[in-house]
């Protein structure tokens, strides 16, 4: 197939591997897949230590099963990336962990206390939620497969994530106090999350051409704010002077955009941003750490012997 | 030697198992899921597995999802207020409706 075969025929779960296609879409689809894959485990380990730092038994056990969630959606969406044929998941995995491997600006930060999991869990969530369901509808067949099970999964990270945020918000005036600090914190890059508007976005008019993508940087930004500031304000939030933020006679939003520091975003795109790169760094020492497991594996997978238990 | 067919139904879904063709090799295989099970029934794809490829855990085996409580896990747990994301409210219906169905099993 050609390139003018796939702008023709793009459309929804339209190409999958039994098609020919040509470098360029297969290039693009990895690229996006592979940072789509590469934010689900950086998310995860970003997440990880609130496992322990859980207030109760049942948000560790909530926590636990979303972080187990995120890493599995991250093998899920390897293994999409993978059937486009141009990187394997060992070359994918290993760019991650050497720094090359690009992925979501929000996991270039580091998270500290208890106030900020629901800026993550449910407002990144939330925002990642609203890009994944219009993805059920891209061109390469296996990501929109793997988005079908992603979208089911995810409904209980923001339900989850969302209950935090209640809790600590109808908690102490204290808890409340800081809750708010850290949604000013992570407000700005929670709304960076979708990019630049698509005339400043590098990939975006091949990848809406050949059907990868589904909407627009702005209107998936724009649906996140209609949907998510009055949830914020709902829940007793005040959304911070900047960036402003524009109401539209329809009661819908819209950012201005020149507000956000658009410097520091291409830094953390580039990986470039110093506590971004503690992130990756991070997850490769965890990731050397148990190397033992990973040819613990391999060596009793081939000698077969153990009945079979699934992971509950 | 036997092979399992899968058929899809249109361009984009899940290829689905629908039953299996005897067949001496992978090449014939093809030709007969075509015939038996490509026919009639609309049909966008088919692949053919060797039966001794297939490699099966069920409910025997294993406790599918555990043997504990692990509503912790699921949308319909938490109580939130307010419209939520169309999206969302997806997830949470399709959540129910599994968690629904392993119940009645
Ligand atoms: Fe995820
Ligand atoms: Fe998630």
């Amino acid at each position: 197939m050609n390139l003018e075969t796939v702008r023709a025929r793009a459309g929804p779960r339209a190409f999958s591997p039994a098609d020919d296609l040509p470098e360029e879409y297969r290039e693009a689809a990895t690229r996006m897949i592979e940072f789509h894959a590469n934010s689900e485990i950086m998310g995860a380990y970003l997440e990880r230590p609130f496992i322990r730092q859980a207030p109760s038994i049942d948000r560790k056990l909530a926590y636990s099963a979303k972080v187990q969630d995120e890493i599995g959606h991250g093998q899920l969406l390897y293994r999409a990336a993978e059937s486009l044929g141009v990187k394997s998941r060992e070359e994918m995995l290993e760019d991650l962990a050497n720094g090359d491997g690009k992925f979501l600006n929000c996991f270039h930060y580091p998270m500290e206390s208890w106030v900020e999991t629901p800026m993550i869990a449910f407002f990144v969530d939330g925002a990642a939620m609203r890009r994944q369901a219009t993805l059920r509808r891209t061109s390469w067949e296996p990501y929109a497969h793997a988005m079908d099970k992603v979208c089911f999964e995810e409904g209980f990270h923001v339900k989850h994530g969302e209950d935090i945020l209640r809790e600590l918000m109808t908690g102490s005036r204290k808890e409340r106090r800081l809750t708010q600090e850290a949604f000013e914190t992570w407000w700005p890059r929670i709304i960076q999350f979708f990019g630049p508007t698509d005339d400043r976005s590098t990939h975006h008019d091949f990848a809406v051409s050949v059907g990868l993508k589904q909407r627009s940087n702005d209107e998936l930004r724009n649906a996140f704010l209609d949907q998510y500031i009055p949830k914020a304000r709902n829940y007793g939030l005040e959304i911070p002077d900047e960036p402003r933020i524009r109401e539209r006679e329809d009661g819908t939003y819209e950012v201005e955009e020149g507000d956000l520091d658009w410097d520091e975003f291409f830094t953390v795109a580039k990986n470039e941003y110093e506590p971004g790169r503690e992130q990756i760094r991070g997850r490769r020492t965890a990731q050397e750490a148990v190397q033992w497991v990973r040819e613990a594996i391999e060596r009793d997978g081939a000698a077969g012997s153990h009945a079979p238990r699934a992971a509950d | 030697m036997i092979w399992e067919v899968f058929r899809q139904e249109r361009p984009g879904e899940y290829h689905a198992h629908c039953g299996n063709v005897h067949a001496p090799d992978r090449e014939l295989a093809r030709q007969f899921a075509a015939i038996q099970h490509g026919r009639r029934k609309p049909t966008n794809s088919l692949w053919v597995v060797p039966r001794d490829e297939i490699g099966e855990i069920d409910a025997e085996d294993v406790a599918f999802g555990g043997t504990t409580d692990k509503s912790y896990r699921w949308a319909t747990t938490y109580s939130t207020a307010g419209a939520d994301a169309s999206e969302v409210a997806e997830s949470e219906d399709d959540q129910a409706d599994a968690e629904q169905r392993r119940g009645e099993s």
